[in-house]
């Protein structure tokens, strides 16, 4: 098996930045406005997608020539939806305060195109190793836009950084009383959705200018 | 092209092999999701009979707390004691067995949570409300089952929203101002519960009922509207209970 080959190594990267799901084809946003509060339950979200993505694109391209064509979007959807549901209990049994905050978000995971996308689009035509690493890549990729937008949205909406501890979360940091003495405010947009969008749209605007991509006119 | 017999075939194998993988997860964790669905409840009990966060970090100091400081019954309409398995007492089924879960402090009641729930938007919102041993001022309000949506409905286990429980501003002689707790009874005692209003409480002077009044959440009209009614409905079925404790400090 030819892991890290120069080929394998761009299935990886290339979802991470040239071709990110979030910033460049602007796919799984739904999930990506809703649980970026708080930087703890981006964290734990990108857990659950790297899991379930990972996972799925090797079970599928196990199976791939198997699969009847008519029914392959049924089968994609209840091998995505039985690894979902599975993540959902892990989280129920050992991260309960967390799995209440991300509530429906994580089944929601089910619907997150990023993740049928990848099954139509690349596990169904490659081997489980290239699939994996696709599945890793892509999930890092969104990992990686959500933990930004959150990073941010926390630390300006709501004054703190907080880490995943297995109960309501580890605060590493906060703003000082004194600065809010002194005249500090929260934004109390970023809390809210609009703030997602307008944080997105900012990581979006950053991110194509890194990866030097330009949109056909 | 497949046949028909193998997609049907290959189905029913992804079906059985999915299907198993489900239910040995679910049957592996369940027992653990059970003890967190407990300390879960028990700690809604604690928070909205005012304990002190420190004590409800863990599963097993939220076991111990409860175990040590609270004394869990059940009670009919008529405010007698009646025998019961608290923990398995569907309060939105049973009319008449009533859990109440007093805070005891040196043979002294503290506060009175009671269990409330009802419909909300969406789904059953479940939830305590807790009283002073006047039974009268709240104590404090908190909810920890529901399917409102996210920031909408939602909003009513939010900090801010059960905080309007307990923060009725009135302004002091000297101009400062003080908050107490909003209350359940009118003046003659009779219990009226408290609305939750659209737009917000009225504080102005002439809203002689604002006391009674918290601030609704914009865009989740119908799930305040749930809140009012149930909350008034499960607070009258405790009301000779509650009239017991006034008068004799006891059930």
């Amino acid at each position: 098996m030819e892991l890290f080959n120069s080929e394998s190594k761009k299935i990886v990267s290339d979802p991470i930045n040239v071709n990110n799901p979030i910033s460049l084809q602007v796919l799984g946003i739904c999930s990506a406005l809703a649980v970026t509060i708080r930087l703890d339950q981006a964290i734990i979200m990108t857990l659950a997608v790297v899991f379930v993505l990972c996972s799925s694109n090797v079970i599928l391209s196990l199976i791939r020539n198997y699969i009847p064509t008519r029914v392959r979007i049924v089968i994609m959807l209840s091998v995505i939806a039985s690894l979902v549901s599975v993540v959902d209990e892990l989280l129920k049994a050992y991260l309960y305060d967390m799995s209440k905050q991300l509530s429906v978000f994580v089944g929601l995971i089910i619907t997150n195109c990023i993740i049928m996308g990848r099954a139509e689009a690349f596990a169904l035509k490659h081997g489980p190793s290239k699939a994996f690493l696709d599945g890793l890549g892509n999930s890092m990729g969104y990992g990686l836009i959500i933990i930004i937008v959150s990073f941010f949205r926390e630390l300006f909406g709501a004054g703190t950084i907080t880490l995943p501890d297995g109960g309501a979360g580890y605060v590493l940091w906060s703003i000082p009383d004194s600065w809010y003495a002194a005249g500090y405010e929260n934004i109390g947009l970023l809390v809210l959705s609009p703030g997602a969008f307008i944080i997105l749209g900012l990581v979006i605007w950053v991110q194509r200018e890194f990866a030097g991509v330009e949109e056909d006119a | 092209m497949y046949s028909n017999n193998y997609t049907l075939f290959f189905v029913f194998i992804v079906t059985v092999v999915l299907g198993t993988m489900l239910s040995f997860t679910k049957d592996s964790v369940k027992d653990l999701q059970d003890q967190n669905l407990k300390a879960d409840v028990q700690k809604t009990i604690l928070r909205s009979l005012n304990f002190d966060e420190s004590l409800l970090l863990s599963n097993e100091s939220i076991e111990q707390t409860f175990k040590n400081s609270i004394d869990a019954k059940c009670v009919n309409v008529e405010g007698e004691i009646v025998d019961c398995n608290i923990e398995e007492v569907d309060i939105e089924k049973n009319v008449d067995t009533l859990p109440i879960y007093i805070r005891m402090d040196n043979d002294k009641v503290q506060g009175i949570a009671l269990p409330i729930a009802g419909k909300g938007l969406w789904s059953t919102i479940y939830g305590y409300i807790a009283l002073n041993p006047d039974t009268d001022s709240v104590l404090g309000i908190q909810f920890y089952k529901h399917g409102e949506t996210p920031g909408l409905g939602g909003e009513v286990e939010k900090k801010w929203f059960t905080d309007n429980f307990v923060n009725h501003p009135i302004e002091r002689p000297d101009g400062e101002i003080q908050y107490v707790p909003k209350r359940i009874r009118d003046k003659s005692g009779k219990i009226i519960s408290i609305k939750v209003v659209k737009g917000g409480v009225d504080y102005s002077k002439t809203n002689n009922a604002s006391i009674h009044q918290v601030d609704g959440i914009s865009g989740a009209t119908v799930t305040a509207d749930g809140v009012t009614d149930f909350l008034l409905e499960d607070l009258l079925r405790y009301e000779k209970t509650l009239d017991k404790i006034r008068d004799y400090g006891t059930i």
